[in-house]
This record gives structure tokens, C-alpha cells and sequence, in this order.
């Protein structure tokens, strides 16, 4: 007799909740709000404040949570309104005015006012106290843009000169000034939203919040309950409930993860192919490929004359720094990295050999036609005898003109097990021409250290991500860039191709003919070609495996497999 | 010396330690004469060979003639689904026994170029598979044999010395040393050892080169493994000091460090001497652990540990297994030294054969 009792009330408990659901969405939509998504990182986040984020393991939570005035179709790359609803600009390009969306309400459910975009620019991105990369994008000719308040829901843009990508950049993301304000005034926004921060103090426009962060495990991310995105039926978004990011150590513990099942989606490695598609039917998922990696893969040497303020050492050797900014060495290098090996040997052939800074993948901006190296031991070995080195002792190990070995520490991080192979083929390449390289494994945020604040580094063997607009990699490209990763934030250009590239940026941001713009950045990845401040190698396929259960989802060469996150439900 | 007779006639009458005392031998002679044994050096590499399967020996044509050891050649192909497969195609190459190959300073000292086994380039010999960029892992594991076997008889060394040492003063003196020395101890015993270990790593600047690198990790190793000992020599040492010959070196006026040296710490060598053996397995464990990790030896160097952290992945076992070898001779050393260490024991002290719980 008690078994149908209980039974009965677990029911009417159950109606109830539906009904409450079931309020102000369409019928079909009741059974889309439920699940969770899981997937993998191999890194912890170093920070929850995306004006402060310099890696990918932030910027992957900070995207879910932060949205900007636009955005880009993932299919077409053409810019479409997001926050703002529509905009308009200035005959001369100069002013632009947006209007933003109505009812806009932050995570906390204040209201969103084109105040907090003034406060985002004004206060944030343009405080000297706060290091941002969003600084170099936004500085145009050495001036900053000014933003203004026209009223609650119009903002003003006006830019020094013209800014053809101003558009594509407005994706910036904003940042509540009721919350900050004060953190800013007393200087602590540098310290604001960091790893410790509660999860409810952090209030965004983003579909989704950070719900639970805990170390090395997991972090939990929770619907948005303001959030602006409606569905097409005028429908409460997201549907999934809960995004669970599982921090992993390896790529390898997520694929054991994604074969047991306890993964939603896998982004595989060339090697994982030939594991992964046989099952694809028996596991039920499927294997997307989104053709090459808009990122890049590459070894730089580290050309800093700078000094330790602390020890009063140099950062890197004098005698070393002389070498790597030796034009002959790095070519020397770049004609000894054996591409093909790499791409056949640790993508499993499923990669495509980069020379360009660009990648195939970003779309027009590419440019195929820049100074290649051919994999050539005899044309490296000459440069290097070029330089004046010559094996004096005969142990295989060449020495400079002043008896100094050519030996030097190349370093990557130890977690990306694919970094690593490439990083011991190239040193075994690199040793065939008679360098002596000591590949040392660090942590990913030690190697990120390294390369933006401690500058103790010979050579690193690294990626950066890449977007479709090459203006973005500004932080990389421009000498004073905080990415300048050979020689960051100089003063003033210190060789004369860093200063033309410096040009070239200032210049095609100006122009707003798409053609001419393609001309400006095809000749910077030229000059990056023949100077090689940075010697690409191989870029991966970008293969995704994805659980059979979801609805909506529309995999885009530019925006990846779950860009539209937001409408995507489970089966 | 009579007493090291009587041992070593029990300790021999020990089939099974025999047998893993001739293993060890065998393998640290392989490592002493690595260079003469290996059919390629630690840095050749055929980048074509990738994850070749082990090398089929044939000894007939393949009309059924006699025609002596030889292998054939192998060309690579990728299936529907990337898989790697390797077919033998008919060129033959003659296996040769004391061939000419790559020179070579024999043990360090004379320039040689003769190889026990070796095949004309372009054929390879993989006695035991190839890793991705082509290497012999055959090779590979003699040559790394000569960090992985002697990282641990290093290690143990220091960690001896120290730990008979530290522990023989303060078992002899008692006291206010004794409670310093053993607190000390317990301090280094009180932290779990693979942190330990990693942490010890850490403190280790990231500049050096590879032998640096082996030395800091000897250091570190037996910087973890003294205090154990430590702390069972000064047990002994507290009942030994109470034994009679001891007061009769004292009454003859030798220095308390004599005593130590002379009379007291060789009287612990039936423990210490099983206790080395015992404890060499945990040093081999501990530098494969934190190569494994990529923190130990560093490529082209090899080290059974960092050979594999190759095999840390499924994809490469599911398809090449063969890369897990280096851990059937880490399991195959550290059995040995545990067969040994135990046979050691029961031989100095046949009181106590058959219980294992003793120290």
C-alpha cells in the first residue's frame, strides 16, 4: 500500500515543476531545458577577467560568460548586431553611434546602459594601471578612441582616424561598472575576478555563469537567468542547463574520458583519428572536420636586450641574443624544421604545413605566397658557416668565432604531449646541423610567465590562436605589443621591418577597401616570411568528435562546433 | 670472514635469487657494453619507420632455400582510417654479426664501429618495434638501461652513507643529538614522496643540461631515501652500544668515533645489505616516475621512464604496443632487486626466513 503512495506524490511533484516551466515557452521547448554539457580542459583558468586574459584556459570560460556590442556570423565572417541593435556611422567613418538592445539586464539583474560601455573603455581599457591587450587594438595612431553616453541606450564611438575593423572589434567584451567601479578607484582591478573570486560576484551579459570553480578539477558554469538571447519561438535561452568543464592533466586522460562516455565532445589530435573513426557508429558520435587550425605552431627565439631590473642580469645571454637576432640564424633554423615529418609523424598526416603567419584557415586574408623554406640541412648548414660558426672540436657541436658553443634551452610546456614530440623533432633536427638544444619541459603557465613577465627564455616552441581579422594580432605584430613575444612592449621599433610592419598595421586599419586591406596584410606576412621573428611549422586539421544527442548543432569553419552554444539542447 | 661464507652458501642455495642476480648481471653488462650490443646509437632515427612493428627474422628464400638470417625491407601505407600498415617487400637484407656500423668510443675509451647485430642501410633490424620517429627500441633500452640501472645504485649509495651515518650517531650518543637527528628525519619522512620528489624537482633550476640532470636527480632521489634508513640503523645502533665488546673498545680507550665506524655500524651490514637492495627498486621507480612526467631525462637522451611516457597515451598502445617494453624491464629490474634483497636477508639471518614482516 505504500509503494503507490509514494509513487502519486513524486508525480504531482513533478507536474508541478513542468507547469512552472511550461509557463511562457512553447510546448516542444519544455523537454530542451534540462542535461548538461561536458567537456575538457587541460589547463585551469589563471583568471575570470576577460580584460586580463592572455590564454586560451580563460578566454575559454570568459567567452561563455562576457558578450560585446557584435559579433560574427561563424559562417560568413560578416559582423551582426549581438548587444547593440543597430548602428550607424559618420560620412568621414569617424563617429559611429549604437544603439543598444532594449531591456538588457545584467547576470544580477541590473539594467545594461551604454554607461557600462563608456566604463569598459574609458576606465578599463584605457587605465595605464590595468594590462590589456585590447589597448594596442583600440589605440589608433597613437590616440585612443573616445566613447560617450548619449543617453541610456545610445553610445557614442569617435575614432582619431579610420579603423576598417572598428566593427569586428566592437565583439570586445563589456564589463558591468556598477560592480567595478569601486575596484577600479582603489586600484584593484588588477586583482579583481582573479581564480579567488566568488562566483556570484562575477556579473556579465553572457549565456551562461560561472557557478562553481575548483582547482585542477572542474568548473561548473549556470545558465544566465537574464539572459537578452531569445529563441525563435521567443523562448527562454540557453536549454542546457549546466556546462561542466572537467579540467583534465592530458589530452589523453579527455580521450579515455570521451570513449567511456563521460565527455560530450573531444577535440582530437590527428593521432586520436584512426581510434576515434572506426567507432564512430558502435560510440555514436561524430568526427567533424573544420579544415585547418585559424591558429598557429611555432618556434621563436628570444631577441629581448632588456635587463632585469631585480638581478640586474640580462634576460638572455648577450652572445645569445646576438645569434638569434641574427637574420642568417633564424633562417638557418627555419630551412632545418623538417614540416613534413612533423605533420606525418605527430598529426598522423591529417595537418597542413604553415609558412605564412596567417593561416589557410582564417579565409581572405591568407596569403599562400610568401618566402618559403624548403626542409634543406645543406642550405642551413651553410648559413650557419655563414655566421662564422665552424665545429672547432670536432664533437659535432658547432662553435661561434669567440669558441662559444651554439647551445641553448628550448622549452615547452609539458601537458600538450603533441607540442612535445614536435619540440623533439625539432630538436633532433636542429641537432643535425650541429646545435646543441636542451628541450626542457615546463608547465603551460610557467612558459606563459616566462613569456610576458619574467623574459628568461632562449627558445620556446608555442601556438597562438588565431582570429579571421589578422588587425587583431596586433598584440603580437606591433613592437610594443604586450605578444611581441621576441621583444615585447619596445619603446620604439628596434630593427627597421619591425617599424614597417608597424606601418603596415597602422596603415591598413585605416582602409575600409576590403582589397587593399588584403594587399597591406599580405605584405606584412611577407615581411614576417622573410624575417622570420618566429619560424612556423605545422598546423593541425581542427577534428572535433561530437556525442550524437545534440540539437542544433551547426558546426562553422570559423566559430568551431558549438559557437551557438546558447540554442544548442539535448536530444 | 667466515660469517660472509656462511651467508653466501645459504644465499646461493637461493634458485630463484640466482636466477634474478644472473638477470641483473646480464642487464648491467648490457648497459656496460651498450654501444657493442645495440644495433643503432641513441640518436639515429629513420623517420620513415614510424611505429614499425618488430622486425620478422627470416631464414629462407621464399622458395624454401636455406639462406641464412636475414630481414626483408618494409614500405608504409595509411588505410581508410589512418591506420599505419607495413608490408614487407622483397629486397632482403643479410643480418650481419659483428658488422660494421656507426662508430663509436667502446667504453669510452676506444673508437670502435663493429656491432653485435646489424643489417645494410636502407634495411632496418627492430628486434623490438620502432618508436614514432623511427628508433630502434631495442636500442633504446640497453642505452637508457645506463641511466635507469645506475640512477638507482647512485642514489642508494648517498642515501647509505648518510643514512648510516646519521643514524649510527645518533643511536650511539642518545640524547639531545638523537632527538635533533631523528627529528630531522621525520621531517623528510613526514612529506608523501612523490611530491617530495616533484617539488624537489622544481627547486631545481630549468637551465641544465642533461648530466646535470641526472646528478640532481641522484641527489634528489637520495635526498627522499636516507631517513628511512636513519631510523632503523639507530635502533640498532641503541642495542648494539649495550653489547659487551662494545664497552670493552670503550674501557680500551678508542674514540667514540671509532667505536661507530669499527665496531657498531659493520655489525647493522646483514641489514644494510638487504636493505640496498631492497630499496634500489624504489629509486628506479622514482626516476621513471618523473621522466614519465617529462621532469626527469630529457630526449634523445633515453631512460626507460621517459621512454615511456611515449606509451602514455592509448592510441599509440592500441596500435603499437610494442612501445610498453620499457616497463617489462623496469618490472623484470625491480623484481630482481626484490628477490635478491629478500634472499640476502634470509641468508645473513636464517632466524628470520619466511617472515616477511621483518625489516
Amino acid at each position: 500500500m505504500r509503494i503507490p503512495f509514494k509513487t502519486l506524490k513524486s508525480t504531482v511533484g513533478f507536474f508541478l515543476l513542468c507547469s512552472f516551466v511550461l509557463w511562457g515557452s512553447p510546448a516542444w521547448a519544455q523537454s530542451r531545458y534540462n542535461g548538461r554539457l561536458v567537456l575538457a580542459v587541460t589547463s585551469d583558468p589563471k583568471s575570470f577577467n576577460p580584460i586580463l586574459a592572455k590564454e586560451t584556459s580563460t578566454t575559454t570560460i570568459t567567452a561563455h560568460i562576457f558578450e560585446g556590442l557584435t559579433t560574427v556570423d561563424p559562417f560568413t565572417l560578416k559582423v551582426i548586431p549581438n548587444l547593440a541593435e543597430s548602428w550607424d556611422s559618420s560620412r568621414d567613418g569617424l563617429t559611429w553611434t549604437f544603439v543598444l538592445r532594449e531591456g538588457l539586464l545584467w547576470s544580477d539583474g541590473k539594467p545594461f546602459t551604454s554607461e557600462d560601455v563608456v566604463f569598459t573603455f574609458e576606465d578599463l581599457i584605457f587605465n595605464d594601471d590595468i594590462p590589456n591587450s585590447s589597448r594596442d587594438i583600440f589605440t589608433l595612431a597613437g590616440k585612443q578612441i573616445r566613447v560617450e553616453a548619449v543617453d541610456k541606450r545610445t553610445v557614442q564611438f569617435v575614432l582619431p582616424v579610420k579603423f576598417a575593423p572598428f566593427l569586428r572589434s566592437l565583439g570586445q567584451e563589456l564589463l558591468p561598472k556598477h560592480v567595478l567601479a569601486d575596484a577600479v578607484r582603489n586600484r584593484k582591478f588588477s586583482f579583481t575576478w582573479g581564480i579567488d573570486a566568488k562566483s556570484a560576484d562575477i556579473v556579465g551579459m553572457g549565456a551562461y555563469l560561472l557557478a562553481d570553480y575548483q582547482p585542477g578539477r572542474r568548473i561548473v558554469l549556470r545558465p544566465n537567468p537574464y539572459y537578452w538571447k531569445k529563441g525563435a519561438q521567443g523562448e527562454k535561452l540557453p536549454y542546457i542547463q549546466k556546462i561542466e568543464y572537467v579540467i583534465v592533466p592530458s589530452m589523453d586522460v579527455g580521450l579515455l574520458k570521451f570513449l567511456e562516455g563521460s565527455l560530450d565532445a573531444y577535440t582530437m589530435r590527428g593521432m586520436d583519428y584512426p581510434l576515434l573513426k572506426p567507432n564512430e557508429k558502435a560510440k555514436d558520435f561524430t568526427v567533424y572536420d573544420l579544415g585547418p587550425d585559424m591558429g598557429s605552431s611555432f618556434i621563436t627565439f628570444n631577441q629581448n636586450m632588456g635587463v632585469n631590473s631585480k638581478t640586474n642580469k640580462p634576460f638572455v645571454a648577450a652572445h645569445k641574443q646576438g645569434w638569434f637576432a641574427d637574420i642568417r640564424f633564424r633562417r638557418s633554423v627555419a630551412h632545418a624544421v623538417d614540416k613534413k615529418r612533423i605533420i606525418e609523424i605527430v598529426k598522423n598526416g591529417l595537418g597542413y604545413p604553415q609558412d605564412s603567419a596567417e593561416s589557410p584557415g582564417v579565409g581572405q586574408f591568407y596569403c599562400a605566397d610568401v618566402m618559403k623554406y624548403a626542409f634543406d640541412l645543406d642550405a642551413s648548414r651553410a648559413l650557419l658557416k655563414d655566421m662564422g660558426f665552424t665545429d672547432k672540436d670536432g664533437d659535432g657541436v658547432l662553435e661561434d668565432a669567440e669558441g662559444r658553443k651554439l647551445e641553448f634551452n628550448l622549452y615547452t610546456n609539458a601537458d600538450n604531449g603533441e607540442r612535445v614530440d614536435v619540440a623533439s623533432i625539432i630538436r633532433s633536427d636542429l641537432e643535425r646541423v650541429g646545435m646543441k638544444v636542451n628541450l626542457q619541459l615546463v608547465e603551460f603557465n610557467t612558459l606563459v610567465a616566462k613569456l610576458t613577465s619574467t623574459y628568461d627564455w632562449d627558445a620556446i616552441v608555442l601556438g597562438l590562436t588565431g582570429s579571421t581579422d589578422p588587425h587583431f594580432g596586433q598584440n603580437v605584430w606591433r613592437s610594443s605589443g604586450q605578444l611581441h613575444l621576441w621583444n615585447p612592449q619596445q619603446k620604439t621599433p628596434a630593427t627597421d621591418w619591425e617599424k614597417r610592419v608597424d606601418a603596415i598595421f597602422e596603415a591598413a586599419g585605416q582602409e575600409f577597401d576590403e582589397g587593399k586591406r588584403k594587399a597591406y596584410y599580405d605584405q606584412y606576412q611577407k615581411i614576417v616570411a622573410e624575417e622570420l621573428p618566429v619560424i612556423y611549422t605545422a598546423l593541425s586539421a581542427r577534428l572535433t568528435a561530437v556525442k550524437n544527442k545534440f540539437g542544433n548543432l551547426k558546426p562553422a569553419p570559423f566559430g568551431g562546433v558549438f559557437h551557438n552554444l546558447e540554442e544548442i539542447y539535448i536530444k | 670472514m667466515s660469517e660472509f661464507k656462511l651467508a653466501w652458501q645459504r644465499f646461493v642455495k637461493d634458485r630463484v635469487a640466482l636466477i634474478a642476480l644472473w638477470v641483473l648481471g646480464i642487464l648491467y653488462a648490457a648497459a656496460l657494453f651498450a654501444d657493442v650490443i645495440t644495433p643503432y646509437s641513441l640518436r639515429d632515427e629513420s623517420r620513415l619507420h614510424t611505429y614499425c612493428p618488430p622486425t620478422a627474422i627470416h631464414f629462407l628464400t621464399s622458395d624454401g632455400h636455406w639462406a641464412g638470417p636475414y630481414v626483408r625491407g618494409v614500405a608504409m601505407s595509411y588505410d581508410e582510417y589512418r591506420r599505419r600498415i607495413y608490408r614487407e617487400t622483397d629486397e632482403a637484407y643479410p643480418l650481419k654479426f659483428f658488422g660494421k656500423g656507426e662508430s663509436y668510443k667502446f667504453l669510452g675509451v676506444v673508437t670502435w664501429d663493429r656491432h653485435l647485430l646489424s643489417v645494410d642501410a636502407p634495411g632496418r633490424v627492430y628486434l623490438l618495434g620502432a618508436d614514432s620517429r623511427g628508433r630502434d627500441i631495442f636500442s633504446r633500452i640497453i642505452h637508457g638501461a645506463r641511466v635507469s640501472l645506475t640512477i638507482g645504485l647512485f642514489g642508494v649509495l648517498i642515501s647509505f652513507v648518510l643514512g648510516l651515518l646519521v643514524g649510527g650517531i645518533a643511536g650511539y650518543f642518545g640524547g639531545r643529538i638523537d632527538n635533533i637527528l631523528m627529528r630531522m628525519c621525520e621531517m623528510v619522512m613526514m612529506v608523501p614522496g612523490f611530491y617530495l620528489l616533484l617539488a624537489l624537482r622544481a627547486a631545481v633550476p630549468d637551465t641544465l643540461n642533461s648530466l646535470q640532470v641526472y646528478a640532481a636527480i641522484v641527489i634528489i632521489l637520495a635526498f627522499i631515501g636516507w631517513a628511512g634508513l636513519a631510523r632503523v640503523i639507530r635502533g640498532m645502533c641503541l642495542s648494539l652500544k649495550e653489547r659487551d665488546y662494545v664497552l670493552a673498545a670503550r674501557t680500551m680507550g678508542l674514540t667514540d668515533m671509532e667505536i661507530v665506524m669499527r665496531h657498531i655500524l659493520p655489525h647493522t651490514i646483514s641489514y644494510s645489505l638487504a636493505a640496498v637492495a631492497l630499496a634500489v627498486p624504489g629509486y628506479i621507480l622514482g626516476e621513471s616516475a618523473l621522466s614519465l612526467i617529462g621532469l626527469g631525462i630529457q630526449d634523445p637522451y633515453a631512460s626507460w621512464g621517459n621512454m615511456l611516457s611515449e606509451a602514455m597515451n592509448i592510441v599509440r598502445i592500441q596500435f603499437a604496443p610494442w612501445i610498453l617494453w620499457p616497463a617489462f624491464f623496469i618490472a623484470l629490474t625491480v623484481m630482481c632487486f626484490n628477490l635478491i634483497g629478500d634472499a640476502l636477508r634470509d641468508a645473513w639471518d636464517p632466524m628470520l626466513k619466511g617472515r616477511g614482516d621483518q625489516p
